[in-house]
């Protein structure tokens, strides 16, 4: 079982995406910090040989980060 | 999103987005067979271009779907999927969506194959289309009423 | 008791980490999924279905039936979002009085 090198960088970029998400104390920027998620998702897809999962998830991140920023209007930006 | 956002420069570039987006994503839908693509991605792209105008010209935009016919429309895409297998069923096919059956025919037998998977593409597309705008209306509709936070 | 469970995890993981190593190569032709039912898709695909990419041969041909559910548990999981989202009861201001709460405007 072999894994690139770059694979193995771009996981590591994924989990390191996912705890910014977590920790991060603004909603807004966690947001579009998310969609950076979704773009490494996106290689890594790509690096795996499927275009069609690839194409689906770089339309739907860039949808869902849309929809984050709109439903911002009804909740507080900063968590407390 | 009742009114448009953005200055000039937001508004010159969106507009010069949207066409190429719905182009896009129609292409997505025919060729879908030849190349990584198909209705659910098709659909998908062609909410970005409501999502695009709806962002510069807010509710007056041309290329827009308004109130309930979104959801209207959400139950006729996936009417048309049922009804492509219906379809087959009228012309005698031993189980659901045997595009062999079809009730065209055409002489290769292929044909009736890519006749039936495009129609269904079709209303994969125009589901997916309709369900991400009414989410979208509903969540901004959501944060309308509710004014602003305290 | 958090001791045991510990010792627990700490075992399956050198577990894992042991047998991991004897997983196939992703792609492998030799596995049980790759020899049952995917030769048949790539030697067929094209005169069965007629169209040119695998992918959309199984997914709406061969598999047209799944496919469909797909979409209707879709459509079902959009609607059910919308009505909880624009329902009048679920976490809102209260509304002005006299005012009917409508479905979607």
């Amino acid at each position: 079982m072999q894994i690139y090198i770059i694979e193995a960088i771009l996981l590591i970029f994924l989990i390191a995406i996912t705890c910014a998400v977590i920790f991060c104390k603004d909603i807004l920027s966690a947001a579009i910090i998310y969609s950076g998620f979704s773009f490494t998702a996106v290689l890594l897809y790509l690096m795996m040989g499927s275009p069609d999962v690839a194409f689906t998830e770089a339309v739907i991140g860039s949808i869902s980060t849309v929809f984050f920023v709109a439903s911002l209007k009804t909740i507080d930006r900063w968590c407390k | 999103m009742k009114e448009p956002f953005g200055g000039l420069i937001l508004n010159v570039a969106f507009r010069l987005l949207v066409p190429f987006t719905i182009v896009y994503a129609i292409y997505v839908l025919c060729l879908g067979e030849y190349s990584p693509g198909g209705g659910f991605q098709a659909g998908a792209v062609l909410s970005v271009g409501v999502l695009l105008s709806r962002l510069i010209l807010g509710e007056n935009a041309k290329f827009n779907v308004l109130g309930k016919t979104s959801v209207v429309l959400a139950g006729v895409g996936t009417f048309i999927y049922a009804f492509t297998g219906w379809l087959t069923l009228f012309g005698g096919a031993k189980f659901f969506l045997d595009y062999n059956y079809m009730p065209i025919h055409m002489e290769p037998q292929h044909e009736m194959h890519a006749l039936g998977i495009f129609l269904i593409e079709i209303g994969v597309a125009i589901c997916v289309m309709m369900t991400i705008i009414n989410l979208l209306d509903a969540i901004v509709k959501r944060g309308a009423d509710n004014g602003d936070v305290e | 008791m958090r001791g045991l469970v510990a010792v627990l995890l700490a075992i399956m993981t050198g577990l894992f980490c042991l047998v991991i190593t004897y997983l196939p190569k992703i792609g492998s032709a030799d596995t049980a999924p790759n020899q049952h039912v995917t030769p048949v898709y790539i030697a067929r695909s094209a005169e069965d279905t007629g169209s040119p990419n695998i992918v959309t041969g199984v997914i709406i041909d061969y598999r047209g039936f799944d496919t469909m559910w797909e979409t209707s548990v879709m459509f079902l999981a959009g609607v059910t979002t919308v009505l909880v989202l624009t329902s009048n009861t679920m976490g809102r201001k209260p509304e002005k009085d006299g005012e009917e709460g409508e479905v979607i405007k």
